[in-house]
């Protein structure tokens, strides 16, 4: 737990003092960055040899108590989002036009900071709190990209609090009725009655509209692809996990089982919609990072679509379907904005037509999109296949679960088209957009890294399944 | 209990009518106050169910005055990146 808390700390110690101090960043946040992903790969040990471990913040005991919870999942997830700050910011620290400004050090420290409360909490009060720390870090971050990113980042934030307040209205009155914040008491005490269903209704609502799943998307595209690139990475890989976090504990730990199989069916259809409304749009964005963008809202549907069949079927090995996309999509999805950040500035335009011949001008980054958008389509040997894989396993076995596996073909045919339609056109070499300046080869390597990390996964399947298979449940 | 009743109903309508209000305004300072009366709503609501006992449930004003504490930072930031927008817009 000690570790874990490090790993939470150093961060938000770190962002006070870069706002206080004003040094140079990029370096100060590398190694906060190191230690706090040192710190949770050692909670992560920790926890698979003890199992969860919880925190009594402040010596009060259970109900009125607000508990820390150390759970493998929350310690796999506390090292993915310290590690992808991390491979983030190196890339930072090379390419200073992909991150708008000194503020941007700062700005991340406590985006990590809140998310590892998030992952952290064990009430739903906190979870409050976590999620609006969250959006206030992001909202600034989006902000970052100056006057044009204002509208967006402002919409953001106001339907960001709308959700955030229909999920308090929601837990004010599941309070109201139970008595308790705590999701381990909850857990015990629900039952299938009209406040109840009324609360998860509102609650969730507020968070689909925070994690822009399908249908309450929209307000996503122009935020990510309005901010600079380091920044889109880690909205897209990042911040939109959280409130799917809560979701998944929200249904598969508080809801009574018969109000979860109904809400299930609902929420895989929602995720077959986001897969080809995402991916339609994407097929068609004039802009390359809102292309990637709506690519988020698509593979946003693969893990609704888990959730869903996993809350409908009581399927418990969905759960590591689930968690696996949430990996994948977050190391391949930071690849294809760093990638794609580069591509746009160092070409001159944000079109996607400027990517004409990149495969000669700037071989590295367009090699870094393939690579990443392979893991997005699941191409074996990659994580997304593996992903994919555990979430098919289930719909074969039995034949009246094919159906959901055409949705799922109809997604990954999706989301081919769209990594095609750029990298078809990074080799139409005819007369190829030239480069503003020599392209920088470094900048270009390290926002290749995630998405080769990615297919490093696939180097380890087995034990990588069956360990996330025992670390979800 | 048509007190709490009462409360509950009042809290709830200021939620709605806030939620119809961001939902339908395009001015952005009219979608501020909007946003400000979904959290009275909710607040409301909040107060409205600890004040069933007496004396009041400490557990749910403690909430409410945390979710002040964090409505009125989201305001700020809302209001600053509001008046830049507009700036912006006619500069």
């Amino acid at each position: 737990m000690n570790l874990a808390l490090l790993s939470l700390t150093l961060p938000l110690v770190g962002a006070l003092l870069l706002i206080l101090l004003r040094p140079a960043g990029g370096r100060w946040v590398i190694m906060i960055n190191l230690a706090s992903t040192l710190a949770a790969a050692g909670a992560l040990h920790q926890v698979m040899q003890t199992g969860t471990q919880w925190l009594e913040l402040g010596g009060w005991q259970a109900p009125l108590a607000i508990r820390f919870q150390l759970s493998p999942l929350a310690a796999l997830l506390l090292l993915f989002t310290a590690g992808l700050h991390l491979l983030v910011a190196l890339y930072a620290a090379r390419s200073r036009h992909a991150i708008g400004g000194e503020d941007f050090w700062p700005l991340s420290c406590l985006l990590q900071a809140a998310l590892a409360a998030l992952w952290l909490s064990g009430d739903l009060f906190n979870l409050y709190v976590t999620l609006e720390l969250l959006s206030l870090a992001a909202v600034a971050l989006v902000a970052l990209a100056g006057a044009k990113a204002y509208r967006p980042a402002l919409n953001y934030l106001l339907l960001s609090l709308a959700g955030s307040l229909a999920y308090l209205f929601g837990v004010a009155l599941l309070y109201g009725r139970y008595g308790v914040l705590d999701i381990a008491l909850l857990s015990e005490l629900a039952e299938a009655d009209v406040t109840t269903r009324l609360a998860l209704l509102l609650m969730s609502l507020g968070l689909m509209l925070k994690a822009a799943l399908w249908p309450l998307h929209l307000w996503l595209p122009p935020a990510h692809a309005g901010a600079p690139a380091a920044v889109s990475a880690l909205l897209s890989a990042l911040v939109v996990k959280g409130p799917l976090y809560i979701l998944w504990l929200l249904w598969s730990r508080i809801a009574p089982v018969e109000l979860a199989q109904s809400a299930g069916g609902l929420f895989a259809v929602a995720g077959i919609f986001a897969l080809l409304c995402g991916g339609w749009s994407a097929l068609r964005a004039p802009y390359l990072k809102t292309l990637v963008a709506y690519s988020t809202v698509a593979q946003l549907g693969y893990a609704l679509l888990a959730l869903g069949l996993l809350l409908r079927w009581q399927e418990p090995s969905l759960s590591a379907a689930l968690w696996l996309f949430v990996l994948a999509h977050g190391l391949a999805k930071v690849s294809m904005f760093l990638a794609a950040g580069e591509l746009q500035y160092t070409l001159g335009s944000k079109r996607v037509r400027a990517l004409k011949g990149a495969s000669q001008t700037m071989p590295l980054a367009l090699f870094a999109f393939a690579v990443a958008g392979g893991s997005l389509i699941g191409l074996p040997p990659s994580g997304g296949f593996l992903a994919k894989w555990l979430l098919l396993q289930p719909l074969f076995q039995q034949p009246q679960h094919w159906p959901w596996a055409i949705g799922v073909l109809l997604g990954t045919l999706a989301s081919a088209a769209y990594v095609f339609r750029v990298v078809a056109l990074g080799f139409d070499r005819a007369r190829p957009t030239p480069a503003s300046f020599h392209p920088d080869r470094l900048a270009q390597w390290l926002a290749m890294l995630p998405a080769l990390l990615v297919w490093c996964l696939a180097l380890i399947s087995k034990p990588l399944l069956l360990w996330i298979g025992g670390v979800s449940q | 209990m048509s007190t709490t009743l009462f409360w509950l109903a009042v809290g709830a309508l200021l939620w709605l009518i806030g939620l119809h209000g961001l939902l339908t305004l395009r001015d952005a300072l009219r979608r501020i106050i909007a946003i400000n009366l979904m959290g009275s709503g909710v607040f409301l609501v909040m107060i409205a169910l600890a004040a069933r006992v007496v004396p009041s449930d400490p557990v749910l004003v403690a909430l409410v005055v945390t979710g002040l504490v964090v409505a009125v930072s989201a305001t700020a930031l809302a209001l600053r990146l509001a008046g830049s927008a507009e700036r912006g817009k006619s500069s």
